[in-house]
């Protein structure tokens, strides 16, 4: 224990919630969000010191001693323990808006800047120049957004640049030719969803890609929009609509779903492998999607489908949410980890998953690992391959 | 006793196949039954049937059905006029033993030998009227007294509040506000305190005595002559109940200097109303509008060098005052320092209310209370979450105090009692006889406690409480007419006679009873107040005369049962067990066991006590004479968690053992041939276990000198 007491300054407490932490004050200090907590199941320094109620708790007070980036900047945004707080608090909002004030203090962590840099210059977070936008469409018949197309394919970033990323984009786009679906791209006149960064903090660079894209969409005349990941689907459903943007959004998984129930895409070729899928957190967790990527799985012929321990609502992150992609996680504290263990030890063939954060971050632990007789691949690969 | 007895032996539920019938038939006989008979199912109309006809045949006084515990079918065989004895041949036998085995036969035949016993010394009770004056005394009118008036007017008795201030309302009239106006509480109505009021006094079964105190209580229920004593004088009423709804005082909090109180601006959660109440939220020291307020959780309750319990209304009275602060101007900070938030029920929306409105929560503990600059008071505390020590400048500190029971402080009732003026004082201080299963119960017979007097609870309980304690105060002056015993044997005819012309005035039976129901004279000698007594049989237990006795339970009736078991001469195959058990809990236990199909030592000769209280170490000295080689005692939980129907049967128990176990030393007889258990309902998986290491025991002992 120091020797000097702190000095609660419930001024500042009262800050957070105006600024949107609204229910920072509705903790009634239990501690199921720590010990609900993917950190409790790695080890290391952020595990030790990272405790969700305490930062809480501390914000409340006003009294420092949280910033730093293994503490603050630690919460994945993964939303176990807003699944499961009896007090319907929500630490995610309480958490963003705490790194919002650090980030206005000019205290960025180092691992941002460069990201907040590429993404104000660049409009993706990858170091990307806008033109390559659409380098994943190479030798691909992709239609470009226009005035009697129903469907915006909105890319990832990660999937736009990422090479290994960008076989999901490649993957979703032939499945939708296959299908016959009215659908395009806008390409480079299009910026990064936004999500991410405001998870960090940076509310203005946020601010300034939604607004730009809200534009863009409006101009086009977009009405409805595909997501490749999730973490687009729940800004462009929960965070758009409030700057006036309100479109029609749908993760790919629930139009596959759709697609092949209609009988517009026929999986065909056999798929016979034992095949375990991670819930992305954003998918389930935050859009409450469970069955769409269940039921194309189910669709693959032959393929035998299995469930890790921890699933549905109880999926454990893997570790790239609320901007921790872009931050190096040390060995011994990656959860993409704990998931390459949940599906060898139910000895899947295929670690499904439908997000490209998830799939990096899990395919990394899957080789580090040295696992790779297990495959990490996007429930859009298997799909494709197959039909 | 019964001059003709019958015998009806049931052959259902597996007891026919466990002995030979025709045997136990006759030994009935050679036990001087005037008919014995069995039947396959005694419980049944026909069964039934063949009793009665019997009865009425053969003019029988009284009946043995050996058959199931005494436990079932407790009013199929509730038979008029005859005395019924109910061997338990199913439980203790049939279920309990393997069949058709000479051990098994020999244990059935001496149930039946100790049930003409038992019947050679038992009398059917008669109850005589008693008058009554379907009056209840309620001592405080309080929202706990004025609901229980206004309950037992409703149930047609007459009531009489006596209530020492000038009005009614008791501790609710201190109260600014009950629950904050402005929540919306729908589902958990505020009781409405001037409503109550306005009732009690439209109702003309009841009588309120302002301004008035009981000077004292003489006599017994239904015949307690109350003396109420005002500023004009004293008054006699009479009653036949009483419900003391004496309130509760705040813990003194001059003794928490440590919290800071005796600074100026440091006041209790009391004071703090008055403050609302007066319409000025203050620093005492200079009058202003406070800029912050801390509270202080749990000052001095949930402290072993204070108050050890949670007084349960603590954490809502903050969290209401808190909306008395923010309603007077929002800006103003609220710190609370707490160990839990404990905020059940409706308060828990309370709680989210003033969470809303960024109340400070602080879990942990107050290290000091100093004062500072410009009225200022400085307070360290310990931050549990963050295990560091944090620093509040404020302007007041409000210490949440607890409740304790106004009687602990103040005589009330003053009794004309042997045993004392007041309630007995049980955990905490509180007057509850038996918290968890008989709540309102004291140990002053057709006396209840009701509200905060009885533990600590909030205005709406208090409501609840007070129709629970009415009832009983109008059920105790029901039962009481008619003769019989209210708690906790209800219905009960019987009543100790004592023999005074052996008395010794030895005043054991006096100080042991649990209920004070013996009053002395100058002698010592005791007198008897028949409608205090619950018939537990302790003054039985207590007399070394042996003078007291009940028509249907005394010592002879379990003497001749000790008496009538067959003691065989061979130890090392036939040792003999005697196994007093109460029957309100061991029994249960023993019965449960054979419910779930456990074995029990086939040795062991089960005989039922009222309360192991009701022990006289007599039976000490008939078992060891008869050649029994051991007494085993099976009794509840003593100690402050005790589980006694009458409080310490099983402490007095042990206390009259200490005493005979001397003697047996002394006379170079094992002491250990005595042994007392606890046992508990739920500890029937034991019983098997407990008989067999007291048989193993025996064995190492060797067989009773005294054995023929």
């Amino acid at each position: 224990m120091s020797e000097e007491p702190k000095v609660p300054i419930p001024e500042l407490g009262g800050a957070v919630v105006e600024t949107g932490g609204e229910t920072l004050y509705q903790c009634m200090q239990c501690g199921l969000c720590t010990a609900s907590c993917p950190w409790r199941l790695v080890e290391g320094d952020i595990s030790r010191d990272f405790n969700t109620r305490k930062v809480q708790h501390m914000a409340m007070l006003g009294v420092e001693g949280y910033e730093t980036e293994d503490i603050l900047f630690a919460c994945t945004t993964c939303g176990v323990c807003v699944e499961r707080c009896p007090r319907e608090c929500n630490p995610i909002d309480n958490m963003r808006v705490l790194r919002a004030m650090i980030g206005e203090s000019g205290s960025v962590p180092q691992a941002y800047r460069p990201v907040i840099g590429s993404l104000n210059s660049n409009g993706n977070p990858w170091q990307g120049e806008a033109k390559d936008r659409t380098a994943w469409t190479k030798d691909m018949d992709v239609p470009s957004f226009g005035e009697d197309t129903e469907y915006l394919l909105f890319v990832c970033c990660t999937s736009c640049y990422d090479s290994r990323s960008k076989k999901i984009a490649r993957a979703v786009a032939s499945l939708l030719n296959k299908a016959g679906v009215s659908w395009g791209i806008i390409g480079e006149e299009e910026q990064c969803c936004g999500e991410a960064v405001r998870k960090v903090g940076s509310e203005e660079t946020f601010m300034t890609l939604a607004e730009h894209n809200i534009k863009i969409f409006g101009e086009k005349g977009v009405k409805k929009i595909i997501t490749t990941s999730p973490h687009c689907l729940y800004s462009f459903r929960n965070e758009y609509p409030e700057l006036g943007g309100e479109f029609e959004v749908l993760h790919y998984t629930q139009l596959m779903d759709k697609l092949i129930e209609e009988g517009k895409l026929k999986p065909t070729k056999d798929f016979a492998k034992k095949v375990i899928f991670h819930d992305p957190c954003y998918l389930g967790r935050h859009n409450e999607v469970y069955e769409a990527p269940r039921n194309v799985i189910d669709s693959l012929p032959k393929a035998e489908r299995v469930e890790m321990d921890r699933f549905g609502p109880d999926s454990i992150c893997c570790g790239g949410g609320g901007g921790r992609i872009w931050m190096e996680t040390p060995p011994g504290a990656r959860f993409g980890d704990l998931r390459v263990s949940d599906a060898v030890a139910k000895k899947a063939d295929v670690l499904a998953t439908a997000c490209p954060y998830c799939t990096i971050m899990i395919d990394a632990s899957n080789m580090a690992m040295g696992k790779e007789e297990m495959e990490v691949l996007d429930i859009a690969e298997m799909l494709d391959q197959v039909t | 006793m019964a001059e003709k007895v019958g015998c009806f032996v049931c052959t259902g539920c597996k007891i026919g196949d466990a002995v030979d019938i025709e045997q136990v038939l006759s030994v009935a006989n050679e036990s001087g039954a005037v008919v014995a008979k069995s039947h396959e199912a005694l419980c049944s109309k026909e069964g039934l049937d063949l009793i009665k006809s019997e009865i009425e045949s053969n003019e029988l006084g009284g009946v043995i059905i050996a058959a199931c515990s005494q436990r079932d079918h407790v009013d199929t065989f509730r038979l008029p006029n005859v005395f019924v004895h109910r061997a338990n041949m199913r439980e203790q036998m049939a279920w309990t033993q393997p069949p058709q085995e000479e051990d098994t036969q020999m244990l059935a035949e001496d149930i039946i030998r100790m049930g003409f016993g038992k019947l050679q010394f038992t009398d059917i009770p008669q109850p005589e009227d008693v008058e009554v004056h379907n009056r209840i005394l309620v001592v405080g009118g309080g929202v706990t007294g004025m609901s229980a008036a206004l309950n037992a007017a409703d149930a047609g008795k007459e009531v009489v509040i006596v209530e020492k201030e000038g009005e009614l309302g008791g501790f609710a009239n201190k109260l600014h506000k009950i629950f904050p106006k402005d929540l919306d509480l729908a589902a958990y109505p505020e009781p409405d305190v001037d409503a109550l009021k306005e009732k009690v006094s439209g109702n003309d079964k009841i009588t309120v005595e302002f301004n008035t105190t009981v000077a004292s209580i003489a006599g017994a229920p239904a015949k307690f002559q109350v003396e109420l004593k005002n500023g004009s004088g004293q008054k006699t009423i009479n009653a036949d109940s009483v419900v003391v709804a004496a309130g509760w005082k705040p813990y003194d909090a001059t003794k928490l200097s440590h919290l800071g109180y005796g600074k100026p601006n440091v006041v209790t959660n009391v004071e703090f109303e008055q403050m609302a109440k007066d319409g000025k939220i203050a620093r005492p020291s200079d009058g202003k509008e406070p800029e912050s307020v801390l509270f202080v959780q749990c000052a001095g309750s949930r402290d072993d060098d204070h108050l050890p319990y949670c007084s349960n209304i603590c954490c809502g009275a903050t969290l209401k005052q808190i909306t008395y602060l923010k309603d007077l101007n929002p800006e103003i900070a609220a710190y609370v320092v707490y160990k839990d938030i404990r905020a059940p029920g409706h308060y828990e929306e309370v709680y989210r209310q003033v969470q809303k409105q960024n109340a400070v929560m602080i879990k942990g503990e107050i290290e000091a209370v100093e004062e500072g600059d410009d009225g200022k008071l400085n307070v360290q505390a310990t931050d549990v979450l963050m295990n560091e020590p944090v620093f509040v400048e404020t302007d007041m500190v409000v210490l949440a105090t607890g409740m304790v029971p106004t009687t602990l402080e103040e005589d009330v009732l003053n009794l004309a009692y042997r045993q004392g003026p007041e309630l007995p004082e049980r955990e905490y201080g509180f007057p509850n006889s038996h918290f968890v299963c008989f709540p309102y119960e004291t140990q002053r017979t057709a006396i209840y406690a009701a509200g905060a007097v009885r533990m600590p609870m909030d205005l709406a309980t208090c409501i609840d409480d007070a129709a629970g304690a009415a009832a009983k105060a109008v059920q105790s002056i029901n039962l009481i007419e008619q003769g019989l015993a209210i708690h906790p044997r209800v219905g009960d005819a019987s009543l100790p006679d004592f023999n005074l012309s052996r008395c010794t005035q030895c005043k054991r039976c006096t100080e042991e009873c649990p209920f004070g129901a013996l009053n002395e004279d100058e002698k010592g000698t005791p007198q008897p107040n028949p409608t205090r007594c619950r018939r537990c049989g302790v003054c039985m237990g207590a007399c070394p005369e042996r003078i007291v006795e009940f028509p249907d339970y005394n010592i002879q009736m379990i003497s001749q049962q000790i008496k009538n078991m067959f003691v065989p001469d061979e130890f090392e195959e036939k040792p003999r067990v005697v196994c007093m058990v109460c029957e309100n809990d061991a029994m249960a236990a023993i019965d449960m066991a054979a419910k779930n199909g456990l074995k029990l030592n086939p040795f062991v000769r089960i005989i039922p006590l009222r309360c192991l209280g009701s022990f006289n170490i007599i039976w000490v000295a008939d078992a060891l004479s008869n050649g029994i080689d051991g007494v085993l005692l099976l009794g509840c939980k003593s100690g402050d968690d005790y589980q006694c129907h009458f409080i310490k049967g099983s402490e007095l128990c042990e206390t009259r053992m200490g005493n005979v176990q001397d003697t047996l030393d002394r006379l170079m007889l094992e002491s250990e041939r005595l042994r007392l258990e606890h046992v508990a309902i739920t500890d029937y998986k034991k019983i098997p276990e407990i008989f067999d290491s007291f048989l193993e025991r025996l064995e190492e002992l060797g067989p009773n000198p005294y054995k023929d």
